[in-house]
């Protein structure tokens, strides 16, 4: 685990020594920022972060594959995969220590949004229950976003392939799983239903932190993850 | 120490290796040599663990490199060829970062990198970022990375490509010190790369081992190869245009494949150059007496040792090769440039 560990650290640092982080970093917290403002920071609303949390969870579609685009990609492409898979580390640590720099990465750029919530602590008097909820679903909802990017890092030594083929997976079951159901109607729709992560996260910024859910999203992570290390133990096959 | 055995890997149905065997017991330095594209950087792969062979297995210190991958990768020091690092990180991050994959401790893995950085002579770049370096240091610091958890074995894959003549003699004497305690494979496609560093070389061409020994045993004289130098004048003076009656002498003679003459000397006196035929025996006895009867004085008679890059080019041209492929008149110029 020490191993996974030291590869998740290693991952995460890169990300502040090279633009690309500060860029993911900045772009969400300005958006964001500018929602927070024109939406939610006015006289007559509610002190809610419901709008912050739909923004964001469409935003996420374009965030985590940024994230992710680069964790194994990028050591495809300069080789420094080679000395990574002859340390005596298996392929599971590294797609776990790889995984872990990049959910350290969605917390680091999440966190200065908790800003928003001591605006609103300061002027309202805000409901906790939906924003602990909200932050939970958004970061299990990265978190899942960020596995299936890891998964087209793992497959390609291009960072471009791998962010636009995570992009338009997302936005494909994205639209599947709620228009399309609405389109193609019963019996289609049920299992496009349920493999549809708005319906969760709208429970999620109501406040309910449902365990079903949590183990949707805990499985179909561990599923994209498990695929991943799939992927990366077939290249010395290939 | 290593022990490989009969491993042959496909890719696709490309054959990169079709049978490769060979060993290093412990503390020997064994050079990988072969054209570019003969198999040295797969055979490394598969030794190292990071590719496992289409059939065959290596061992290492005893262990399979695929059963107890974990074991043997913490055996070996390995230096990929153009030493891949990231570039962000600084030279004491970056060592610091490997250590901790091959589950070094806090306090051991501190005097690691200090021993390191000494041995190597990074201590001026120590803080500096691996993107920053230049090639030799790049190297240097892809050599320190292999030491680190000092490892009873070490791979070096083509340690002094792209590097300049300083930094090629520096990598060459800190390998030879290294030579020492450690078991070591090294493979280049530079001849007097392996010739001075290495114990014993293997030749590997299209993907099988062609030679395999120590260099003195490869560059013996009974293997052939060399040519013969004789230096004769005949005893009459000869007038200009006249047959040269010694040269007839020696074509005639059996054994001798080719002999090139070399233009006449000053006062008469000529140089041939005899080929001998493969699988000839020595040739001087019947050389000189040859020379003799044809009534000529002879002020040389020598049999040229063969070098390295003669030998080299016909293990690599040798039957079972496809010729088309064969990149050894490439080979013998980059070694000249090297020399």
């Amino acid at each position: 685990m020490s191993a996974a560990l030291a590869i998740a650290q290693r991952e995460l640092a890169s990300f502040f020594r090279l633009p690309i982080g500060w860029v993911v970093i900045a772009l969400y917290l300005v958006l964001t920022g500018l929602v927070f403002g024109m939406w939610t920071l006015r006289p007559g609303e509610p002190a809610s972060m419901q709008s912050l949390f739909h923004l964001s969870g469409w935003l996420m579609i374009f965030v985590a594959p940024a994230i992710s685009m680069r964790l194994i990609s990028e050591e495809l492409r300069a080789g420094t995969i080679e000395p990574l898979m002859t340390a005596p580390v298996s392929d599971w640590q590294i797609i776990i220590g790889k995984y872990l720099g990049g959910v350290g990465f969605l917390v680091a750029m999440l966190a200065p949004t908790l800003l928003f919530v001591v605006t609103l602590e300061i002027f309202s008097n805000p409901d906790y229950g939906p924003i602990v909820a909200g932050y939970v679903g958004l970061l299990a909802l990265g978190m899942l976003y960020l596995a299936v990017g890891l998964l087209a890092s793992a497959l390609t030594s291009n960072q471009v392939v791998a962010f636009l083929g995570t992009l338009f997976f997302l936005l494909f079951m994205r639209i599947a799983t709620t228009q399309g159901a609405a389109f193609l109607g019963p019996p289609l729709d049920r299992p496009l239903y349920a493999l549809s992560v708005d319906l969760r996260m709208l429970d999620f910024a109501r406040g309910v932190i449902d365990t079903g859910h949590l183990v949707f999203f805990i499985a179909a992570s561990v599923w994209f993850t498990a695929l991943a290390v799939v992927a990366l133990e077939s290249r010395r096959w290939r | 120490m290593i022990d490989v055995r009969d491993i042959r890997k496909s890719f696709g149905a490309v054959q990169a290796l079709r049978g490769v065997s060979f060993q290093a017991s412990a503390g020997q330095v064994v050079g990988l040599l072969g054209p570019n594209g003969a198999g040295k950087t797969t055979t490394i792969r598969v030794i190292t663990g990071y590719l496992p062979p289409t059939s065959g297995f290596v061992t290492v210190d005893g262990l399979d490199s695929i059963e107890d991958t974990r074991a043997v990768r913490s055996r070996i020091g390995y230096m990929p060829e153009s030493t891949p690092l990231y570039p962000e990180m600084r030279v004491e991050d970056y060592l610091r970062h490997r250590g901790r994959l091959f589950g070094m401790r806090r306090r051991a893995l501190r005097l690691a990198i200090d021993r390191v950085i000494e041995r190597c002579w990074l201590a001026e770049v120590r803080r500096r970022r691996t993107g920053e370096l230049s090639k030799g240091f790049k190297q240097r610091v892809g050599l320190a990375s292999a030491l680190l958890h000092d490892p009873p074995v070490l791979i070096l894959d083509e340690p002094t490509s792209g590097l300049d003549p300083t930094q090629i003699v520096e990598t060459r004497r800190l390998v030879r010190d290294l030579g020492t305690d450690k078991t070591m494979l090294i493979s280049s496609h530079i001849l007097p790369e392996v010739e001075l560093t290495c114990d014993r070389i293997v030749v590997i061409a299209h993907g099988q081992v062609r030679a395999d020994g120590a260099i003195t045993d490869l560059v013996r004289p009974d293997r052939g190869a060399g040519l013969y130098i004789i230096e004769a004048r005949s005893r009459a003076a000869v007038a200009t245009g006249a047959e040269d009656v010694i040269g007839v002498a020696l074509r005639r003679l059996a054994g001798v494949a080719k002999v090139s003459e070399n233009g006449a000397l000053e006062n008469g006196w000529r140089r041939y150059e005899i080929m001998p035929e493969t699988d000839a025996p020595d040739l001087r006895e019947r050389l000189a007496s040859a020379t003799q009867e044809s009534g000529a004085i002879v002020r040389e008679l020598r049999r040229d040792t063969p070098t390295l890059e003669q030998i080299f080019i016909r293990l690599i041209d040798a039957p079972g090769a496809e010729a088309s492929e064969s990149k050894s008149p490439e080979l013998a110029a980059q070694g000249e440039e090297h020399a």
